[in-house]
C-alpha cells in the first residue's frame, strides 16, 4: 500500500554533530525515515535526543558549532545538503515551512504580525506589498484568526499564545509548503487551545495534500495525528513502524517505557511507571546500545555491542537485542488501545 | 515613539537637557540673523582691533578695524563686542554663536558616522561568526588599544588643521565602542527563535539583519551615541586648544578657550581680570555637552531592555 504512496522526503543515515569546545555532541548520530506525500510522521522522544535538531538539519538552519557531517536528505528527489546557500532559501518557507514550540519567541516583538506573513511572501512570489498585506489578512482569517483586518497590524505582544500559534501557522503556509515542519507546535498552549491547533494544521494541509514531520514527547498528540512513528532516543532512531503497532505491540523497551508511563485511568496504579535515569550526556555516551543502563531487559551483550536497526516484521524496524523478550511483556497487556 | 518623548519630557532632568537642547538648536539655526558675518567665510571670527590684550565685554570695534572694513566695501552691521574680545581682538560673542554650528556638525556628523560603521562591521560580525568575527574583532581590538585622545592627535597632525580634518581623527578612532557593543546584542538575540523562524521562511540574510535583528538591538547604541555626541564635542575642542584642530580664527568653543590660555589667571593684581576670554566660551562647551548627556541619561532609562518589558 505505500508503494503507491509518493516519496516526498527521504533521510538517510543523518548525521548532525556540534563540534564544542569539550568536545564532539553527536545530537543526531544516523536517523532515517521516510514522509510520504498527505502523510504525518511523528518523531517521539525526551528532551535532548535530538528531535528538533534532525528538523533544523533538514532545512539546514544550523550554524556553526552545529554541522550536518554525513547523510542524505532526498527531498523530491534531490539532496539538499548538496543544495547551495541560496537554493536552500527558495525551499526554505515556499516547499518546507516549520512551525516553532514557542509562539511568543517565534514571533519578532518589534514586527507586526502582517509584516512577518508578508516577509515570506515578498520573498517568495513577485507580488507587491499591497497585495502581500492582502493576502496576510485573507491568511490571518484562513487560520480563524477573528477581525483579521485589525489583527494584520498589531504586535505579537497584543496576541493571545493560541493567536500567536495560529499567526505562526499562517506564516508557515503562507507560500502553501508541500511539507510541513511542526517542532513542538502545541506544548506551550493550554490543551483546549491544543485540539483546536492541530485541527487547524491538518484541514491546512488536507487542502492541497500536504506533508507534516510532526516533533512532540506527547504522545496522545502523536495518537491523534500520526501514520507513522519514529522513536528517537540519544540522537538515533529506536524503532520506527505505523501508529498501530507502536500503540499495540511496541518492540523497543524505550518506546515501551514511553508507553507505559502514561497516565491511565482503566487501571488501578498506585505510581506513575516512569523510565529510570536520564538521557545520558551526549558528551559521553554509554558504550553499546545507548540505553542499556536504563533498560530493564539488558544484558551484558547490550553493554558491548550495538545493536542496528533491524526489520522485525513488514514496516516495523527496531534497535533491539531483546525484542522477544519485549514482546512477552507486551503480551501481558499493559498498553492503552487505540 | 510617542512613549519615548512623552517620557523625555515628563523627567525634570530631560526636560533640562531638552531646553539646553532647543536653547542651542535655536542659536544655531539664526546664527546669521542674530550675528551677521562680515567676511565671505561666515565661520571666520571676525576681529575687533589688533589689540593683543582681550578686551572687556561691551567694547566697541576699533577705528581702524572699521576702516579696513570700509576699505573691503563690507557693511559692519554690529560694532560692540557684547561678550568681549579674546587675544588678538576676536569678538566672543560671535565666536560663541557660529561655534554652536560647529560643535552640531562636530557632534553630529562624528558620531552618525562612527555609529554607522560600528553597526555594519558589528553586526557582520556577529551575524556571521566564525572567522568573520574573528578578523572584525581583531581589527577592533587594534584601534581600541591607541588611547583615543593621542591617537586622534596624531593623526590630526598627519592630515592638517581643519575641522574635516578633526571629523576624520574623531571617526577613525570612536566607532569601535558602538561595533562592540552591536556585536554583544546581535549574539544574544541571533540565537532567538524569531530569527530561526525568519530563516526556515526563507529570509535573506541583509533581510534578517535590518529588519529583525537591528530594530531589537539598536537602542543601546543610540544612547551611546546620544552621550557620545558631548564627549566628542569635548574633544574636539580639546584638539583645538591644543592647536591641533580648527585653523586659527575659526569659530570653534575649542579655539577661544585656547585664545584665553595665557589670560586665564588675569594680570597682577588683578585676578581674572579676563574672564570672559575663558568663561563664556567654557560654559558654552559644559551647557552643551551637558544637555546631551541629560537626554542620553534619560533615553537609557526610558529605552532599558529591562524595562521595555512594560512596554
Amino acid at each position: 500500500m505505500e508503494n503507491k504512496k509518493k516519496l516526498l522526503l527521504e533521510i538517510k543515515d543523518l548525521k548532525t554533530h556540534f563540534f564544542t569546545e569539550d568536545g564532539v555532541v553527536k545530537a543526531v548520530d544516523g536517523v532515517d525515515f521516510e514522509v510520504y506525500q498527505g502523510e504525518t510522521l511523528g518523531i517521539v522522544g525526551e528532551s535532548g535526543c535530538g528531535k528538533s535538531v534532525t528538523a533544523f538539519s533538514i532545512l539546514r538552519l544550523l550554524d556553526y558549532p552545529g554541522k550536518t557531517i554525513g547523510g542524505e536528505v532526498i527531498f523530491k528527489g534531490e539532496n539538499l545538503l548538496k543544495k547551495t546557500e541560496d537554493e536552500m532559501r527558495e525551499i526554505r518557507g515556499k516547499e518546507i515551512a516549520m512551525i516553532f514550540q514557542e509562539p511568543m519567541t517565534a514571533l519578532n516583538p518589534v514586527l507586526t504580525v502582517g509584516f512577518q506573513i508578508s516577509e515570506a511572501l515578498l520573498m517568495h512570489f513577485k507580488i507587491s506589498k499591497g497585495e502581500a498585506k492582502k493576502k496576510s489578512v485573507e491568511l490571518l482569517k484562513k487560520v480563524g484568526i477573528p477581525i483579521p483586518e485589525q489583527r494584520v497590524n498589531e504586535y505579537p505582544h497584543q496576541l493571545s499564545g493560541g493567536m500567536r500559534q495560529r499567526a505562526m501557522i499562517a506564516m508557515a503556509m503562507s507560500c502553501d509548503p508541500i511539507l510541513l515542519i511542526a517542532d513542538e507546535p502545541t506544548t506551550a498552549l493550554d490543551v483546549t487551545i491544543q485540539a483546536q491547533i492541530l485541527d487547524l494544521m491538518m484541514t491546512l494541509l488536507k487542502e492541497f495534500n500536504g506533508s507534516l514531520i510532526m516533533i512532540t514527547h506527547d504522545l496522545g498528540v502523536i495518537a491523534e495525528i500520526a501514520d507513522r512513528i519514529a522513536v528517537m532516543y540519544a540522537g538515533k532512531v529506536v524503532e520506527y513502524t505505523d501508529k498501530k503497532t507502536i500503540f499495540h505491540h511496541p518492540l523497543h523497551p524505550y518506546t515501551l517505557g514511553l508507553l507505559t508511563s502514561i497516565p491511565r485511568l482503566d487501571i488501578e496504579m498506585k505510581r506513575l511507571n516512569v523510565i529510570p535515569g536520564i538521557v545520558p550526556n551526549p558528551l559521553h555516551f554509554p558504550s553499546g546500545c545507548k540505553f542499556h543502563p536504563r533498560c530493564r531487559f539488558a544484558t551484558d551483550r547490550c553493554k558491548k555491542e550495538e545493536p542496528s536497526l533491524i526489520k522485525i516484521e513488514e514496516g516495523h524496524l527496531v534497535k533491539c537485542w531483546n525484542v522477544d523478550k519485549v514482546l512477552k511483556e507486551v503480551k501481558k497487556g499493559l498498553l492503552v488501545e487505540v | 515613539m510617542n512613549r519615548i518623548l512623552k517620557k523625555l519630557f515628563s523627567n525634570g532632568t530631560s526636560l533640562i537637557g531638552i531646553i539646553l537642547l532647543v536653547f542651542f538648536i535655536i542659536i544655531a539655526i539664526f546664527a546669521p540673523a542674530i550675528t551677521p558675518p562680515l567676511s565671505d567665510d561666515p565661520y571666520q571670527i571676525p576681529r575687533m582691533s589688533w589689540d593683543i590684550n582681550p578686551q572687556p565685554p561691551g567694547s566697541l570695534m576699533s577705528d581702524d578695524m572699521k576702516e579696513i572694513y570700509g576699505f573691503l566695501e563690507k557693511e559692519v552691521k554690529w560694532e560692540k563686542a557684547i561678550c568681549g574680545t579674546a587675544e588678538g581682538g576676536y569678538d566672543i560673542f560671535y565666536g560663541l554663536i557660529w561655534g554652536t554650528r560647529t560643535a552640531f556638525k562636530i557632534g553630529i556628523i562624528t558620531v552618525f558616522i562612527s555609529m554607522l560603521i560600528g553597526i555594519i562591521l558589528g553586526s557582520i560580525s556577529a551575524y556571521f561568526g566564525g572567522w568573520i568575527d574573528e578578523i572584525l574583532m581583531r581589527i577592533t581590538d587594534i584601534f581600541l588599544s591607541f588611547p583615543f585622545l593621542v591617537a586622534a592627535m596624531v593623526l590630526t597632525t598627519v592630515l592638517g588643521r581643519g575641522l574635516d580634518k578633526v571629523m576624520i581623527a574623531l571617526i577613525s578612532f570612536g566607532w569601535m565602542g558602538y561595533a562592540r557593543l552591536i556585536r554583544g546584542s546581535i549574539l544574544s538575540t541571533k540565537e532567538e527563535t524569531y530569527v530561526m523562524a525568519a530563516k526556515a521562511l526563507g529570509v535573506s540574510d541583509t533581510k534578517i539583519i535590518w529588519k529583525h535583528l537591528l530594530p531589537n538591538t539598536i537602542f543601546p547604541v543610540m544612547v551611546q551615541g546620544s552621550m557620545n555626541i558631548g564627549s566628542m564635542v569635548i574633544t574636539a575642542a580639546a584638539l583645538s586648544f591644543l592647536g591641533v584642530g580648527a585653523p586659527v580664527g575659526y569659530a570653534d568653543w575649542g579655539q577661544m578657550v585656547s585664545f584665553a590660555r595665557n589670560w586665564i589667571i588675569g594680570s597682577p593684581g588683578h585676578a581674572g581680570q579676563y574672564w570672559y576670554a575663558v568663561f563664556y566660551p567654557g560654559i558654552f562647551i559644559v551647557l552643551f555637552v551637558l544637555s546631551w548627556n541629560l537626554i542620553g541619561d534619560t533615553l537609557r532609562d526610558i529605552l532599558d531592555p529591562r524595562l521595555r518589558g512594560e512596554l
